[in-house]
């Protein structure tokens, strides 16, 4: 109680700051994607002289963003997909089996994000020229893959080291079939570890640069490489602008359902009790 | 005995075959990723001209003045915005310990930078520090200055280290709060009606007991900042380099597979090396401050 005033100088501190810190920056993009081509944005004007929709729409139809887009989204969901495929026996065997060396083992998985990302973009580029091996999109796919394995494993680990066994036991003895005994006993308390690891994966593979980047370029592009091309030596304000928003704002939504999930996993785990 | 060891064989047999597409896949790629780096590095798997030992391009990058600015200048970003995310949340992790209403909302949206992507937060930064930028546009409305201040592309580095920290904070936050939650209110309280000031209760439990978090988050950041590529090049300085920057360079400008394979290593090595002495130079400041 005694700290109330120490409390509230805080908080407006806070409000301050996070009016710098998020709304200025954010509000800013927005402005500056509305800046009509005819009338551009510049000094001494302190606002745009005329805003409207026509840079999304010129963006749309005059660039390569719908086929980026295209690309993004399309990589996504395969990535993630296949991520949890590969990830689910390591992750069971991690939460599940105990074993001699396993900590060294869940050490080793780390691997992808203790790597600095350019490294390994380039040089699984230069493996995959040495091979023979040209298709982007596959190459792409495996790269992400092992990039986010880890985070797939991390989240599924826990999910299967929350399953019950006496559960198990039960369904067994009750003569369940195996896959009885996967939908009663293990399916609904992975539910949400399944989803949550869906979607970091998924919004990961929709971010990330280096790979896209250096085994796309210069014919594959993804949101983000068309992002750098907007940030790099012909810098269009406004159009990197439009892209930002179309990369920041579906993973926004998708990491607040992510967030969701996270929580919700310790009432499926209680729910799983009776 | 011998009816024991076929089914223990099996079961090893059976746990190999459950680690082999996840574990098993990253091993592999990271090991061939990183043994392609070493074998460019020296002279093989040449994409031009023939293949064989050498260590000319070692002898190239070591003795190139490029590589020494960009070694020192990795080292100098990925060390200030480890120290300096982690500085930031400690107070902000203490603060937030309690739950209080509206704690929540706070760290929702302390944790927002992590969702956005890097390319992202390097051009709403770069919106606001721009020549005419809003900051400078104020700075001049106001007076403060009679001309625009050159923010963007600093020869410092100002602006990489500003946005390491926008995005990497709110993941220091998550260690360390996690690691502040757990010490235990007894602990504190004890150390309280023996006299010890906020300070001393700082430096001789909070910090103490949470160093592994802490070591995590110095080693995390310091090696992403380390081998960052895109903050550099949208808003680093144009004078000098990144080590990712100058690979990249040395392989897409110069068409130098080999010596960038060397510039992957010597990153490596400086990402490896600088965060193990950060961690180990955490520990001991932390053992001496608990004296």
């Amino acid at each position: 109680m005694r700290n109330k005033p120490l409390q509230v100088i805080l908080f407006a501190l806070l409000a301050i700051v996070f009016f710098l810190w998020l709304f200025v920056p954010f509000a800013m993009a927005l402005l500056w994607s509305l800046v009509d081509p005819d009338k551009p944005w510049s000094y001494p004007d302190l606002f745009p002289q005329k805003l409207s929709f026509r840079r999304w729409g010129d963006m749309w139809l005059t660039t390569s963003l719908p086929a980026a887009i295209g690309n993004s989204y399309l990589l996504a969901p395969v990535v993630a997909f296949l991520t949890l495929l590969l990830a689910a026996p390591t992750a069971y065997a991690f939460g599940r089996i105990p074993f001699r060396g396993k900590a060294v083992a869940q050490m080793l998985s780390l691997l992808p994000l203790v790597l600095p990302s350019f490294i390994i973009a380039l040089f699984f580029t230069s493996l995959l020229y040495k091979l023979g091996i040209y298709n982007k999109f596959a190459g792409i796919v495996l790269g992400h893959v092992v990039l986010f394995l880890p985070y797939a494993i991390r989240i599924l680990t826990v999910s299967f080291s929350q399953v019950r066994q006496d559960l198990i036991d039960a369904a067994r003895d009750l003569g369940a079939s195996p896959w009885a005994r996967f939908s009663a006993a293990y399916l609904p308390v992975l539910r949400p570890g399944i989803l949550a690891a869906l979607i970091i994966v998924f919004i990961q593979s929709i971010e990330e640069f280096a790979i896209a980047f250096v085994l796309g370029s210069p014919d594959f592009t993804t949101v983000p490489t068309i992002l750098y091309s907007y940030l790099g030596y012909n810098f269009v304000r406004p159009n990197a602008a439009v892209v930002s928003l179309v990369l920041v704002v579906p993973n926004v939504i998708l990491m607040l359902v992510f967030e969701r999930l996270l929580k919700s996993e310790g009432a499926a785990v209680s729910g799983g009790k009776g | 005995m011998r009816a024991a060891q076929p089914a223990r064989w099996r079961e090893t047999a059976g746990l190999l075959l459950l680690l082999l597409p996840g574990l098993g896949l990253i091993v592999l790629f990271i090991g061939t990723v990183i043994s392609m780096a070493v074998a460019q590095s020296v002279g093989y798997f040449n994409f031009s001209g023939p293949s064989g030992f050498t260590l000319d391009f070692w002898h190239k990058q070591l003795t190139s003045p490029i590589l020494r600015t960009s070694v020192l200048y990795s080292l100098k970003i990925a060390t200030i915005s480890a120290i300096l995310s982690v500085a930031l949340a400690y107070p902000l992790a203490l603060w937030l310990r309690k739950p209080f209403p509206g704690s929540g909302a706070i760290s929702a949206l302390l944790k927002a930078p992590m969702m956005v992507p890097g390319l992202v937060a390097a051009f709403l930064l770069v919106n606001v520090i721009a020549f005419h930028g809003i900051i400078n546009e104020t700075l001049l409305g106001l007076g403060i200055t009679s001309k625009p201040l050159r923010m963007q592309n600093d020869r410092f580095g100002f602006a990489v280290i500003f946005l390491q920290v926008w995005k990497q904070l709110p993941f220091a936050l998550l260690l360390l709060s996690a690691a502040v939650q757990s010490i235990h209110d007894d602990l504190l309280n004890a150390a309280r009606d023996l006299g010890a000031g906020a300070l001393a209760r700082f430096r001789k439990i909070v910090l103490p007991l949470t160093l592994k978090s802490m070591q995590a988050a110095l080693i995390i950041i310091f090696i992403g900042a380390a081998g960052d590529y895109s903050f550099q090049v949208v808003a680093g300085p144009t004078r000098s380099s990144s080590l990712a920057q100058h690979m990249y360079t040395v392989q897409r400008e110069f068409g130098q597979w080999n010596e960038a394979a060397v510039v992957a290593i010597v990153l490596m090595a400086i990402a490896l090396t600088g965060s193990i002495l950060l961690a180990a130079a955490s520990q001991l400041a932390v053992s001496w401050g608990k004296k």
